[in-house]
């Protein structure tokens, strides 16, 4: 198990350098003259060869490349931003912890409030009940997130002024941010867990379970639930990419400096340094999210532990 | 003692249908018999015949819906099981009367250690706290003849002839009094198959407990039953004794099923399937349902229902031609 995590941590390094080669390429290739775009049409052309030089767009491909990865992935340094000359470790610092409130509370409300929607659905199958959660469910997940951001918006802040439309003054100005990323999640995890649930309720062990005289309520969260976690926590751990990455729309529509914004704005000022330092988090971010995934599955079902442990145990014959 | 043997387990007038999109299965048509206490009653008949459906039904866990009984009753030990409210069956299901599946590579939760849910079930039905239950669920385990080291393995360490037998521990653990055995060698190989059945009989007599033996395998009628009933589309044809069905079978079903049983004397003979497909049962023929494949049919057989009728003492068949007048 510990050389399964370090295997994988190992391949995380590497996926993380292939993020940050793609991304700086993808700048790289972006058209347009940084320095002019920065500086303005009014600016000399000698001031604009003087700030080329500074940001060392000079240079080669392969020597600006090099200095990035150095400087990313060794000293864990994303130099200044082209566009307000502040410190973009700090700026980051400042705004990933609010774009993880909001994704990461948003993504345990969808986790939960769609899994017990998905389970109620499945034992219920072919009842109204069933029907109304899966009408509710496509309705949310046919409505872009900002959109729900807006009728929210409309109906509690507006209508019935109960909670702040936009902003981060005090905690309440996190609740409809969270409930607009949250239901699109709800929605598709609601349909996976009814689906999986579907699969597993039919199964041979739950009629085992059955004739062992367990009552009802137990054997789906003995023995339906655990077996039917597996697709469910797929879902989860791509979810999870996603509401992250997902922020930009959110963050904007309800005005929270997050990550999102931020690198938004970056792409706007073409303040390249800002939108790698953005994507790389991201990329971290979400490799995390997949690795603590994979390691839940080995938690959960003990084949796939046995998988992990191969190696091991050949040894041990 | 001798008054109570004919109360133990009585199946009368069954009848359990499936509805499926619109369409009516009569899976059980009509089935009743009695299994006196600790003997052992075989159901033997093809594939689709009813045979899960009445144990399933005995035990009250048919999906309910698409499964609805329809009429009859289930009587244990003069109780009827299908007026029993659903709290008082969860303490007869794994206490009373336990079952074992006909395949264990489905039947045991991959996700729960084999220990653990030999556990469950004793603890649903005793006193015991968790000590003394994994104690106990140990014990099982060696009694058949699993080392109680194993407890925390879970059922993919298993092999499939292991796994049978861990079924077969958690249906005992409770000491029931009634066992269903639902084809319980029907997906293991035919080596392990004897050391199963083997295993059955032994704990069967050491806990002195009943059992209803489902199989299609004339053969394990043979090692097993005391009782055996013939089922075809739902209904029992013929009934008796071991003896009565193996060497006197009358309805020309049971014959068809000795006919299309392998010659081990002649070499080089044909077997004699029986020709034709099981009814739809969806749409089952009226009169005796075998009639379309038998031989011997009758108009009198496609028209009226065709009751049982005792032929010798204790041995019963339904057939207007072979049933004798």
């Amino acid at each position: 198990m510990g050389r399964y995590v370090i295997k994988r941590l190992l391949m995380m390094v590497v996926i993380l350098w292939c993020a940050g080669i793609v991304i700086f390429t993808m700048t790289y290739l972006t058209p347009g003259d940084v320095p002019r775009l920065l500086l303005g049409a009014q600016a000399s052309s000698e001031t604009v060869e003087a700030k080329r030089a500074a940001l060392g767009l000079d240079k080669s491909y392969l020597s600006q490349l090099g200095t990035f990865m150095v400087n990313t992935f060794v000293k864990f340094d994303f130099g200044t931003s082209w566009a307000t000359n502040t410190y973009i470790v700090s700026d980051l610092a400042e705004r990933i912890p609010r774009t993880l409130i909001l994704g990461l509370s948003a993504m345990v409300l969808n986790v939960v409030l769609g899994t017990l929607m998905g389970i109620y659905a499945a034992i219920n199958e072919g009842k109204w009940q069933d029907s109304l959660v899966m009408i509710i469910a496509m309705l949310f997940v046919s409505m872009p997130d900002f959109f729900i951001g807006l009728l929210l918006m409309l109906l509690f802040a507006l209508k019935l002024g109960v909670l702040p439309a936009y902003g981060i003054d005090s905690w309440t100005g996190y609740i409809l941010p969270i409930l607009a990323t949250a239901c699109g999640g709800m929605a598709v995890n609601a349909r996976q867990a009814r689906s999986s649930m579907l699969e597993v309720i039919r199964a041979d062990f739950v009629t085992t379970a059955r004739s062992k005289g367990q009552k009802e309520g137990v054997i789906i969260r003995k023995h339906m639930l655990p077996n039917a976690m597996m697709p469910i926590i797929t879902g989860v751990g791509g979810g999870l990419a996603v509401v992250v990455a997902g922020s930009p729309v959110i963050e904007t529509v309800f005005s929270i400096p997050g990550l999102g914004a931020y690198m938004l704005n970056a792409i706007n000022t073409h303040d390249y340094p800002a939108i790698r330092a953005s994507v790389v988090f991201f990329a971290l971010f979400a490799s995390c999210a997949v690795l603590l995934m994979d390691l839940c599955y080995a938690f959960l079902d003990p084949r796939i532990k046995a998988q992990y442990s191969k190696g091991k145990k050949v040894k041990d014959k | 003692m001798a008054e109570n043997n004919k109360e133990f387990l009585s199946v009368k007038n069954l009848e359990v249908i499936y509805t499926q999109a619109k369409k009516i299965v009569h899976a059980v048509n009509g089935v009743s018999f009695d299994l006196p206490k600790g003997s052992t009653f075989g159901l033997v008949g093809e594939t689709g015949a009813g045979k899960t459906t009445i144990a399933k039904a005995i035990l009250g866990i048919l999906p309910v819906p698409p499964a609805k009984v329809q009429s009859g009753e289930i009587f244990l030990e003069g109780e009827d099981l299908l007026k029993k409210p659903e709290e008082e069956m969860l303490n007869v299901r794994g206490g009373k009367i336990a079952m074992i599946f006909q395949d264990p590579m489905t039947a045991l939760n991959p996700l729960m250690t084999v220990g653990d849910q030999i556990l469950e079930v004793l603890l649903l039905h005793n006193n015991y706290d968790k000590q003394e239950g994994m104690k106990k669920a140990g014990e099982m385990l060696e009694t058949v003849g699993i080392p109680a080291e194993r407890y925390g393995e879970y059922p993919h360490q298993f092999s499939g002839g292991m796994k049978q037998r861990v079924v077969i521990a958690m249906a005992l653990a409770c000491d029931p009094e009634l066992l269903l055995a639902d084809e319980p060698t029907t997906a293991l190989d035919v080596t392990i198959q004897a050391q199963v059945l083997d295993l059955i009989n032994d704990l069967k007599v050491k806990f002195g407990t009943s059992m209803l033996l489902i199989t299609h395998d004339l053969g394990v009628i043979a090692q097993t039953c005391d009782n055996v009933a013939v089922i075809y589309a739902g209904q029992i044809v013929e009934m008796g004794t071991k003896e009565d069905i193996f060497d006197h079978p009358t309805h020309p079903y049971t014959n068809g099923l000795f006919d299309s049983l392998p010659n081990m004397t002649s070499a080089g003979e044909m077997l004699k399937p029986i020709t034709g497909m099981p009814p739809d049962p969806t749409n089952l023929p009226s009169g005796c349902s075998f009639s379309p494949r038998c031989p011997y049919a009758t108009d009198a057989c496609r028209s009226g229902d065709v009751p049982m009728k005792e032929i010798a003492p204790g041995h019963f068949c339904a057939c207007h031609v072979k049933g004798g007048k």
